[in-house]
């Protein structure tokens, strides 16, 4: 990044404003302040900016609400949280949502420079090539990720435990993950990717922003789920296993989901779907992505043609 | 909830005998969503959220609603099961919010099962 | 306490007893004694019922029937009727009050009438997050008694009285596995859960631990106390979110309340409750393979001996039961051996939950008593096949299992009955098959499944299972060969002999079970490239019947492809070069006009589908 790195705080403090401008402008960054997550978001629609630091609790439109609204329109602003309560849960859910990193509040000029200098850093790395995937993981995470090695190290048998945390941490477990869960917990390295080669919970490849997962159990494959699962393959041509190119979806089989009641079942990141046909599964697919839902009622204006000339 | 001894356990199921058996003064109505898997699967969030919406509405007190688990009959889910004082219960299937706000005003308030999605009446063989 | 068959609950509220409660309930006292009926029937007295206009009131239990306007002279009639003859006395009994009710009762509805819950007691009845419910309904008594007034040896003999067997598969009775557990001498043992549930096709494990998640915490804790354990785990899938979420909220309520933990219910035994999240793996349903991945590795299988009872979880004593096993535990302790035994078999007593699923109208989860015929839970709980198909078979025990065709459904449900007839009752998943199933292809997905999850550790499985399913998939592609079949038993039957664990050990029985009860198909596959039940694509071609046809259209509109051709009103046909064998035109057609004929067909076929109709009358 050839220019100054353009930063905006947002908190409903104005003495954390006027401190982290004073702190930041020192070191030559731009840095701007907004009261609220409503007057961040009229600043972010007119203005580019490189990083938001956000406070959680604020009133009105509060900091997750915020990181959504970004994620969504401007995903390559790099997001860091400014709190006073971190607590594990809203920590958590940040970090799901994709923070770079958080600063406890109060902080230390020292410690803010040290956040910023590192979530510059990673914007920056990350900017020319967003869908590539990066060896790296932010600082955040990896803090995160070393505090449940920590937590659960003491305990027998806790590998498997840790990579299934690390998975919800960091979406997947790639060669660098297992190489610091291996060295946290002490296990050689063939032993964390045997571990993880051997259980199909265990993804070494991203997944996408949701993830399909479809039941090819006894009772969905009596009920049909092989046509579905076909129309699924074709309309976002990817096969099981795979991630569509834009990273959307990604497609799973899964031995069997339980509820067979149901079938044939398929389910998207936490929610069941029963008795799937074809065509209502597509319905549900394009419910979260608008090209599908295009593409689906192309089909269906297709068919109504074939049926007035029939 | 403070550590029990073996008299608390009796107390703890008359108490809760005594508070949850419909009766005059007391409730007067219970309503069970079944929110298993299946259930919720099929749509038992919308009928209970429908459910509270018109008991807030209609500002009633004497109604009880608690969730449990797979009713056992996947194949007509959602189910629920509505009890009315001195009435054994009654079982409704494959629900709908749009359902669930009729059998509220026709069941509940007025006391008349509404055949039409009712699957069955009375209560399962245990032991 | 002492059991009566009816409780009759007579209100003695101010407004019944101004009409005469006390006439009536001398009535019926006398009427009882006089009938004999004193040790079966108890007559009790409530508070205000409510329904005070139409009194006196009563309600008797368990038969819900609800009686008014009683009188001291109806009393003898009501008690003949309803005690002695055993139906209710219509005269005196509640109608509403506008229209007679037209819902139907429990024991008018098959699904509900042949059903008798043990595991399920208390299936729809409580809240699974409110530890008061569960206690409400006898919730933690059983461990109450087991902890104060039972040794381990009173508790094992009770068990292994009962005759329950594990019915996680194998059907290894429960209270010997206690035994040789509680007789080896350790300071740390393990009571371990088995939540894997992965059979596909299999709920109730889910269902219970959604459901009911004390119960299967309270039959651990007494089991802990059995074989002297203080340390235990519930293995649960990790597909299972909600079960996991409400078994840790019934763990952490059940340690708060003292009913777990340290010093439970101050009798000074400890036993600590931990939830293990699986990583799935099928093979992880093996027993020795679980405890390999509770410590964290691959879950792979060891040979036994030494069983888990002497070397298990970390080397040391370990019990697994699987979940509905644990939850038939408290309800056993409470009412003893004999009660459980009234159900079932000699053999095999007691209740099996089953999860019905497939090609039939009921589906569900169901409880019957063990010995009950296959065709009363598939016709009459299930409700039979769906409309104008016909039941094939049944599917029962997943991978491990296998195929029971519908000319043996008078068989009794029995772990030896089942296991007879090359099949097992495993977990209990069974999924009914009708004529849109292709064995052939049916064997195929299993051994897909098992040459999977197979976990490659011994040979005869890793590649025994692959060469099946080579040969099974080479047959559904028009590529299988005359003595395939018999290769096929070969080859299985030596892979059941040289396995190291139970995955492999019975992953040949879908295609075992499958060749003995439908052996025609797989020679259809081979001999005619004819796949009859039009599933396996390069084995069927799709031929319109030009007069049945009507010309209706449904099935030009639904192709994908296109395939199909003609006018309104007259006979259509298809084009076999387009079409993609995806049978939407199959199942749109509504007269029939749709037959499935062999591979490569072409041409006037009115023999071959004169054949083909007579086959399926036969069938």
């Amino acid at each position: 990044m050839a220019e100054a790195a353009k930063i905006l705080v947002v908190d409903d403090e104005p003495v954390v404003i006027k401190s982290a401008e004073r702190v930041l402008r020192a070191e030559g960054y731009d840095v701007e302040g907004a009261l609220g997550g409503r007057e961040a978001i009229l600043k972010i629609e007119q203005n580019s900016y490189d990083l938001v630091f956000t406070d959680l609790k604020m009133p009105e439109v509060d900091g997750i609400t915020l990181i959504r609204w970004i994620k969504k329109s401007n995903p390559s602003i790099g997001i860091v949280i400014i709190t006073g309560y971190p607590s594990q849960d809203t920590i958590k859910e940040a970090l799901e949502l994709g923070i770079i990193d958080y600063v406890p509040k109060p902080f230390t000029p020292a410690v803010l420079v040290d956040v910023t200098k590192r979530a510059v850093e990673w914007t920056a790395g990350r900017k020319p090539e967003e869908k590539k995937i990066t060896e790296e993981f932010p600082p955040a995470m990896a803090a995160e990720l070393d505090r449940v090695i920590n937590d659960y190290k003491i305990k027998p048998g806790c590998l498997i435990p840790v990579l299934q945390r690390a998975q919800e941490i960091v979406g997947y477990l790639p060669p660098i993950v297992q190489k610091r869960i291996s060295k946290g917990l002490n296990i050689p390295q063939a032993e964390v990717h045997s571990v993880v080669s051997f259980y199909s919970f265990f993804t070494m490849k991203p997944r996408g922003d949701h993830n399909i997962r479809v039941c090819l159990g006894t009772a969905c494959y009596v009920k049909g789920i092989e046509t579905v699962l076909c129309k699924i393959r074709d309309t976002l041509k990817i096969d099981i296993g795979d991630t569509t190119e834009n990273r959307r979806f990604s497609l799973e089989g899964v031995r069997c989901l339980g509820a067979c009641g149901l079938a044939p079942v398929m389910v998207i990141d936490q929610d069941t779907y029963g008795a799937m046909t074809p065509k209502k599964a597509l319905g549900i697919i394009s419910r979260y992505d608008p090209a599908i839902a295009e593409a689906v009622l192309q089909e269906t204006v297709e068919e109504e043609i074939v049926e007035k000339e029939g | 909830m403070p550590r029990l001894t073996i008299e608390d356990l009796q107390k703890i199921k008359e108490k809760h005998k005594s508070d949850f058996t419909l009766r005059e003064g007391g409730y007067r109505a219970k309503v069970t969503v079944h929110m298993g898997t299946c259930g919720i699967a099929a749509g038992a969030r919308a009928v209970m959220t429908a459910l509270m919406d018109e008991i807030s509405k209609a500002n009633v007190t004497d109604v009880i609603v608690t969730t449990s688990g797979c009713a056992g009959l996947c194949a007509r889910e959602p189910l629920a099961t509505v009890e009315i004082m001195n009435r054994p219960p009654v079982k409704y299937c494959d629900l709908s919010d749009e359902k669930i706000k009729e059998i509220f005003k026709e069941h509940i308030l007025g006391g008349n099962p509404v055949e039409k999605y009712a699957l069955v009446v009375g209560s399962e063989t245990t032991y | 306490m002492e059991k009566f068959r009816a409780n009759l609950m007579l209100c003695a509220g101010t407004g019944c007893v101004a009409s005469g409660t006390k006439k009536v309930k001398d009535a019926l006292i006398e009427e009882i004694k006089k009938r004999g009926l004193e040790e079966e029937l108890k007559v009790v007295l409530t508070g205000c019922n409510g329904y005070c206009a139409e009194g006196p009131v009563m309600s008797v239990y368990p038969d819900e029937i609800f009686y008014q306007r009683l009188t001291v002279e109806e009393i003898p009639k009501l008690v003949e009727e309803h005690f002695l003859k055993g139906r209710p006395y219509q005269k005196l009994m509640f109608t509403e009050p506008e229209k007679k009710t037209a819902i139907p009762l429990m024991k008018e509805i098959p699904f509900f009438k042949h059903q008798v819950l043990r595991v399920l007691r208390n299936k729809g009845l409580i809240d699974p997050e409110k530890i008061e419910e569960y206690i409400s309904r006898d919730g933690y008594q059983a461990e109450a008694r087991a902890l104060t007034q039972m040794t381990s040896e009173d508790i094992i003999k009770v068990v292994k009285d009962s005759g329950l067997r594990g019915r996680g598969g194998a059907g290894f009775p429960t209270g010997l596995k206690w035994e040789f557990a509680s007789k080896v001498k350790s300071e740390v043992k393990f009571m371990l859960c088995n939540g894997d549930e992965g059979d596909p096709g299999a709920f109730m494990d889910r269902s219970v631990m959604e459901a009911d998640p004390h119960s299967v915490i309270e039959g651990m804790v007494i089991g802990a106390k059995a074989i002297g354990a203080h340390k235990g785990y519930i293995y649960v899938r990790a597909e299972y979110p909600l079960a996991v979420k409400r078994l840790q909220l019934a763990i952490d309520q059940a340690t708060e309340a003292g009913l777990l933990g340290k010093n439970i219910l101050d009798t000074g035994f400890d036993f600590e409750l931990e939830i293990y999240q699986g990583a799935g793996a099928f093979v992880c349903g093996e027993e020795t393979a679980l405890m390999r991945s509770l410590e964290g590795k691959r879950g792979m299988p060891r040979p036994r001996p030494p069983f888990p009872a002497h070397k298990g979880l970390w080397d040391k004593p370990s019990v697994l039961n699987n979940v509905e096993t644990l939850a038939q535990i408290s309800p056993i302790i409470i009412n003893g051996s004999d009660w459980y035994r009234s159900l079932g078999t000699e053999k095999s007593t007691g209740t099996k939950v089953f999860a019905l699923t497939g090609a039939i109208n009921n589906v569900g989860l169901v409880e019957v008593p063990m010995g009950i015929p296959l065709k009363t839970i598939i016709y009459d709980i299930g409700g039979g096949p769906k409309k104008g198909k016909k039941i094939k078979g049944v599917q029962l025990g997943g991978p491990s299992g296998g195929c029971i065709p519908e000319r043996l459904f008078d068989l009794p449900v029995t772990y030896e009955d089942i296991v007879a007839t090359g099949a097992i009752v495993g977990s209990g998943g069974m999924v009914v098959m009708d004529d849109n199933t292709c064995m052939v292809g049916m064997a195929k997905f299993f051994l897909e499944f098992t040459a999977d999850e197979s976990c490659g550790k011994c040979t005869p499985c890793r590649v025994g299972t692959k060469i099946l399913l080579d040969m099974l998939i080479d047959i559904t592609e028009g590529k299988g060969k005359e003595g395939d079949i018999e290769t096929l038993e070969d080859l299985g039957r030596d892979i059941i002999a040289a396995s190291l664990c139970g995955l492999g050990q019975t992953a040949p029985n879908p295609i075992l079970t499958t060749i003995r009860y439908f052996r025609e198909e797989f020679e259809s596959h081979i001999r005619d490239h004819w796949c009859k039940a039009g599933v396996c694509r390069a084995l069927t071609t799709f031929w319109i019947d030009e007069k049945m046809c009507k010309g209706c259209g449904a099935c030009l509109r639904g192709c994908p492809s296109k395939a199909i051709v003609g006018e309104k009103k007259k006979p259509h046909k298809i084009i076999q070069e387009l079409c993609v064998r995806c049978r939407s035109c199959y199942e749109a057609c509504k007269f029939k006009s749709i037959k499935i004929m062999p591979a490569k067909y072409e041409g006037e076929p009115s023999e071959l589908v004169g054949a083909a109709e007579a086959v399926k009358e036969e069938a």
